[in-house]
C-alpha cells in the first residue's frame, strides 16, 4: 500500500488537525477541551493526521468527529471499541483512538469494552464519563448516581451507579488513567501517555455535561481531583493499590496513569502466525494460491 | 418410477460414534476405486445421542444430491435402526451391531414388502478380540461394507492408511480390523450389483465441503482476517480457517458476539483490508444494524449467511433456504446491496471472490447465502473453477497526491465515488453514519441529503448492468421449467440427467438465479411471453424468490414445489413430482 508523506520533512502542529466545521456542543461542554486536549497530544506525538484514525461512538462528542483533523469514523452506537479494534489490526502503522461516552459504552456496547481490553488491541480509548445521555436530552447512564432525577426517571435513579475504572481494572488491564474535562494540560499529559502505551489504552474523562449533569460541574471535580503523583508511594504497576485508589468517586479522586503493565503484550503481537511479519494486513490483500491447500483433500 | 443411475449407501449410528469420519472414509475409499461421489450429512444438535447418519451417493458420473432411498445401511444404534430402516429401497441390505433388534409389527411386513436382508455383524466383539478399543469396531463395519460393495480391498485399505498417518499406533490395528470385517460371515446379503464402470482419473479428485471451499476462495482473493461467532452450519469456515492459519497467515479470530464480528469486520475493511465474516440467521439477525453502517459510509462488507431452518434457535443442524428475505429485507433504511446464493461446488469457491470485487468496487454489503446443504456437504471435484484476480478499486498512486477530501463521497453518475484508504493521502474525510456531505461532514440540509442518498441508491442500477441474467440449465427448449436458487440447483442437475434421458419428449430444463438480488428478468420474462410451463423450486415455504420475481415481473407462480422440514430435496422429491405432473 503506498503511504501518504505529507509530513516527512515537517513537524506535526496542532493546527494540522484544525476544521472549519463549527462545534455544535453547549457553551461549557467538557467537549472543548477534550477535543483541544487530544489535538495536542497528537500533536505533541508526532502524529500526523493522515496517519491516524479517530473513531467516534454517537453521542455528544461524536458531533466532534467532523469538526477535527485526521482520518475519522462516526459509527453506530455503543459500537465504537469493536469498530476500533477491527481498524487497529488491519494496519498497525495508522494510530487508532477511539471516543465513547458512558452511555454507550456501559450501555449496549459493554461486551465490546470487555473484548478490548482482553484483546489488548492497539487502541487509545477515550471514555467521555458525564454521568447520563446528553445527546437523548438527558437520561440516566450507567455512571448516573442513585436519586438523581434525570429525564424519565422522574422520582430519581433506582439502580446502583458503576464505578468504570474499578471495572475496568478488574478486567486486568494494560493501561487504565483518569484525567478530567477541565484541566486541559492534565487530559493532554494523560493522552500522551495513552498514545505512547503499546496496547488498549483506557482513559476515563470525568466530563462536565452542563445542560443535564448539575451535580458534578468543573469546580466540584477540580475541589476533589489529586493526580497519583502527589500520593506518597504510589506506584502505577500495582493493580490492587489502583483498585482501592479507584474506589473513590467523592471526597478524593484519583486522576491520572492509574495502572500500567508494560509487559503486556498487544493483540496481534498475541497471534502465533503473525509474529515476526514485516507487512500489515493492509498490505497483503493481493491473490494467493490455494492449490497446495486444496490437494490436501485429494 | 424412474431408474436411478446410482447406488447410495448411508452409515447412520448415535452423534459421537464417528460416524461422520465414517462416511468420509467410505466416500474417499469408492472415490479411490474409481467413482463419482456425493456425501449427505444428517446430525441432531448434541454431542452425544440420538441419530446421525452419512450417506454417499456414488456413480460414474457426477452426483451432486442424494437420493432419498438407500442401497444399503450401515448401523451402528438402535435408535439409527428404526429410524433410517424405512429409508431403504426395495431389495435393501442391512449390516449393523444392534443385539437383537426387534421389529415391530410394521417393520416386519416393511421388511417383507421390500425384500429388504439384514446381517448382525459382532464388530465390537471382533474390535476386542483384536485388542484394540471399542470405537475400532468402526473399521470392521467399513471392512463388512466393503466385502458387500464387491470392491477390491487395497483402495479403502490405503485411505485408512491415511486416516490414521498422524497416529501411526493405529493403523495395523484398525487394518487388521478392516480385514476381518472384510472376510466376516454376512449371511444371506449378497454383493451389491454395480453395473458402471470405474474411472482411473477419480482417483486423484479432491473431496470437500461447500465450507472448504468458501475458505479456499477466501484465502485465494486476499482475505486476511477472518472473524466470527460460532454457529452451526457456518462453524466449520471458522474451524477450518483456523486449521489452516499458518500456512496462510490470516488473522483468525472468534469473538464475543455476531456484533462484534461484523463491526470488526468494518472496521478491518475501513482501513483497507479484506475481512469476512460467517454466520447464520440468529447471528446475521445481530449483524443488520451492521449492514447499514457498511450501506451508509460506503465501507465494503462481505457476510456469508449460511441458513438453517428458523424461526429462532429452529433446526439447528439442519438445512433451509428461507433467509432470502432476511438478506434482502435487513437493515433500516433504504440502500444498496447486492445477494448472492451458493449453489454448487464451483460456486462455493468462486462466488466469495466476486462477493469482495464487488463489495469493494461498489463499496458496499455484499450478503452471501449458502445452506447446510452446500455448507456440509462432500463434494467430489477434480480442480477448482473459478478464479477471479483480485482487484482493489483505489485510487491510484498519482491520484492520491491530487485528492480533496471532497472527493470520496463525490456524487457521481454511477453512485461510485473515489476510495482511498487511511494513511494513503493527505487529504482525510470522515466514514460518517449519520447523513454527510461529500468529505463526510454531517448534515440534515434537505437537498444535499436526496442527493446522497440519490447517489448511493444509483448503484443499484449501475450494478444491474454488470450483473448476469440467470442460467437456463438443460435443453433451450424443454417441456416445463423449474425457476430456483440455492441447493436445489443441485438436486436438479442430477433428475435432469435422469429424467431427460428417460423420457426425451418431456425433458425439463432450469432457470438457476445465483444472484438473487437485484435480481435480473429478461430471460425469465421471455419464458412467460412464450407461455412456458414454470415451478417455483424452494427450500423454503414462502417461496421468497419468487415474491421477489413476481414483484419485478408481476407473474403469479400458481406451480410451486417448496419443502421446508429441514431436509434438501432429494431427487425422488423432484422425479416423484414430474412423475405426477407429466408421466404416462
Amino acid at each position: 500500500m503506498s503511504n501518504c508523506n505529507c509530513h516527512s520533512q515537517s513537524d506535526v502542529h496542532f493546527g494540522d488537525y484544525f476544521s472549519e466545521n463549527i462545534y455544535t456542543w453547549c457553551t461549557n461542554c467538557g467537549n472543548y477541551g477534550i477535543a483541544a486536549a487530544v489535538k495536542r497530544a497528537l500533536a505533541a506525538q508526532k502524529i500526523a493526521p493522515c496517519q491516524t484514525l479517530l473513531c467516534f461512538d454517537i453521542g455528544c462528542h461524536g458531533n466532534g468527529s467532523d469538526k477535527i483533523g485526521g482520518y475519522r469514523f462516526h459509527g453506530l452506537h455503543g459500537r465504537v471499541i469493536a469498530f476500533a479494534c477491527g481498524a487497529s489490526v488491519a494496519n498497525r502503522k495508522i494510530k487508532v483512538v477511539a471516543f465513547g461516552g458512558d452511555g454507550g459504552t456501559l450501555g449496549e456496547g459493554v461486551g465490546h469494552l470487555i473484548a478490548g481490553i482482553r484483546g489488548n488491541y492497539e487502541v487509545m480509548f477515550v471514555f467521555h464519563n458525564n454521568l447520563n445521555y446528553g445527546l437523548t436530552q438527558g437520561q440516566a447512564s450507567a455512571t448516573t448516581k442513585v436519586g438523581v432525577k434525570m429525564n424519565s426517571s422522574p422520582d430519581g435513579v433506582t439502580s446502583d451507579p458503576l464505578n468504570a475504572m474499578k471495572f475496568v481494572l478488574s478486567l486486568n488491564p494494560s493501561f487504565a488513567a483518569r484525567t478530567f474535562s477541565g484541566d486541559i494540560k492534565h487530559m493532554t499529559e494523560t493522552f500522551e501517555a495513552g498514545l505512547k502505551h503499546k496496547g488498549f489504552s483506557f482513559i476515563e474523562v470525568l466530563q462536565s455535561c452542563p445542560t443535564y449533569n448539575h451535580m458534578t460541574p468543573h469546580e466540584w471535580y477540580q475541589e476533589r481531583v489529586k493526580d497519583v503523583s502527589e500520593i506518597k508511594n504510589y506506584k502505577s504497576n500495582d493493580l490492587s493499590a489502583a483498585l482501592e485508589i479507584a474506589d473513590d468517586l467523592e471526597k478524593q479522586i484519583a486522576i491520572g496513569v492509574l495502572y500500567q503493565n508494560l509487559k503486556a503484550i498487544p493483540f496481534m503481537d498475541r497471534q502465533a502466525n503473525r509474529v515476526g511479519k514485516k507487512t500489515q494486513l493492509v498490505d497483503e490483500v493481493k491473490n494467493i494460491g490455494v492449490s497446495k491447500l486444496f490437494d490436501a483433500f485429494r | 418410477m424412474s431408474k436411478l443411475d446410482r447406488i447410495s449407501i448411508k452409515i447412520c449410528g448415535e452423534s459421537g460414534q464417528g460416524i461422520n469420519s465414517i462416511g468420509e472414509v467410505v466416500a474417499r475409499a469408492l472415490k479411490k476405486s474409481g467413482f463419482y461421489t456425493f456425501g449427505y450429512r444428517e446430525y441432531p444438535s448434541l454431542i452425544k445421542g440420538g441419530y446421525a447418519s452419512v450417506q454417499i451417493d456414488f456413480s460414474d458420473h457426477p452426483v451432486n444430491a442424494s437420493s432419498r432411498e438407500t442401497d444399503v445401511l450401515v448401523c451402528f444404534s438402535r435408535v439409527a435402526f428404526h429410524a433410517y430402516l424405512p429409508m431403504l429401497r426395495t431389495g435393501g441390505q442391512v449390516i449393523h451391531t444392534v443385539q437383537m433388534p426387534q421389529l415391530s409389527e410394521e417393520e416386519q411386513q416393511l421388511v417383507i414388502d421390500k425384500k429388504i436382508r439384514i446381517a448382525y455383524v459382532g464388530a465390537y466383539e471382533i474390535a476386542q478380540e483384536i485388542g484394540g478399543r471399542s470405537i475400532m469396531a468402526n473399521s470392521v463395519m467399513v471392512g463388512a461394507l466393503w466385502q458387500l460393495t464387491g470392491l477390491v480391498f487395497p483402495p479403502l485399505e490405503d485411505v485408512v492408511r491415511g486416516e490414521f498417518s498422524t497416529k501411526p499406533d493405529y493403523i495395523e490395528p484398525n487394518i487388521k480390523c478392516l480385514k476381518k470385517g472384510f472376510d466376516s460371515n454376512l449371511e444371506g446379503l449378497s454383493p451389491l450389483v454395480i453395473n458402471f464402470p470405474p474411472d482411473e482419473k477419480r482417483k486423484t479428485d479432491a473431496l470437500l465441503t461447500g465450507n472448504h471451499l468458501v475458505s479456499l476462495g477466501a484465502v485465494a482473493c486476499g482475505v486476511r482476517a477472518y472473524f466470527a461467532y460460532p454457529m452451526t452450519p457456518s462453524s466449520s469456515i471458522l474451524s477450518y480457517m483456523a486449521d489452516i492459519y499458518k500456512e496462510t497467515g490470516m488473522l483468525v479470530k472468534q469473538l464475543d458476539d455476531e456484533i462484534s464480528v461484523a463491526q470488526m469486520a468494518i472496521g478491518a475493511m475501513f482501513m483497507g483490508t479484506r475481512a469476512l465474516v460467517a454466520t447464520s440467521g440468529g447471528g446475521f439477525d445481530l449483524m443488520t444494524e451492521s449492514v447499514t453502517l457498511s450501506a451508509m459510509t460506503e465501507t465494503p462488507f462481505v457476510c456469508i449467511l449460511a441458513q438453517r431452518p428458523g424461526p429462532a434457535t429452529g433446526l439447528p443442524t439442519w438445512t433451509a433456504a428461507s433467509d432470502l428475505n432476511l438478506a434482502v429485507y435487513s437493515g433500516h433504511g433504504e440502500f444498496t446491496r447486492l445477494v448472492i446464493a451458493l449453489s454448487d461446488s464451483k460456486s462455493a469457491y468462486s462466488v466469495v471472490q466476486k462477493a469482495f470485487d464487488i463489495a469493494e468496487k461498489y463499496q458496499m454489503p455484499v450478503i452471501v447465502l449458502t445452506e447446510k446443504q452446500i455448507a456440509e456437504s462432500l463434494f467430489q471435484l477434480d480442480d477448482m473453477e473459478g478464479f477471479f484476480d483480485v482487484k482493489r478499486h483505489l485510487e491510484n498512486d498519482d491520484r492520491l497526491k491530487t485528492l480533496v477530501s471532497t472527493d470520496r463521497f463525490k456524487i457521481t453518475e454511477s453512485g461510485i465515488s473515489p476510495r482511498w484508504l487511511p494513511g494513503q493521502a493527505d487529504a482525510t474525510y470522515v466514514g460518517n453514519s449519520d447523513e454527510h456531505l461529500t468529505d463526510g461532514t454531517l448534515t440534515e440540509d434537505a437537498q444535499t441529503s436526496l442527493a446522497m442518498q440519490s447517489k448511493r441508491l444509483r448503484k443499484l442500477e449501475t450494478l444491474l448492468l454488470e450483473l448476469p441474467e440467470p442460467e437456463l440449465i438443460g435443453p433451450q427448449n424443454a417441456k416445463l421449467t423449474f425457476v430456483g436458487w440455492g441447493s436445489v440447483k443441485n438436486t436438479i442437475d442430477d433428475v435432469i440427467a435422469i429424467w431427460n434421458e428417460q423420457h426425451p419428449k418431456k425433458s425439463i430444463n432450469f432457470l438457476h438465479y445465483e444472484y438473487v438480488y437485484p435480481v435480473k428478468v429478461e430471460k425469465l420474462k421471455e419464458l412467460i411471453r412464450r407461455k412456458q410451463s414454470l415451478v417455483l423450486l424452494e427450500n423454503n415455504a414462502f417461496g421468497q424468490l419468487g415474491g421477489l420475481l413476481t414483484q419485478q415481473t408481476g407473474y403469479l407462480f400458481s406451480d410451486k414445489l417448496l419443502k421446508f422440514d429441514g431436509r434438501p430435496f432429494f431427487i425422488e422429491d423432484v422425479l416423484n413430482y414430474l412423475e405426477g405432473r407429466l408421466g404416462d
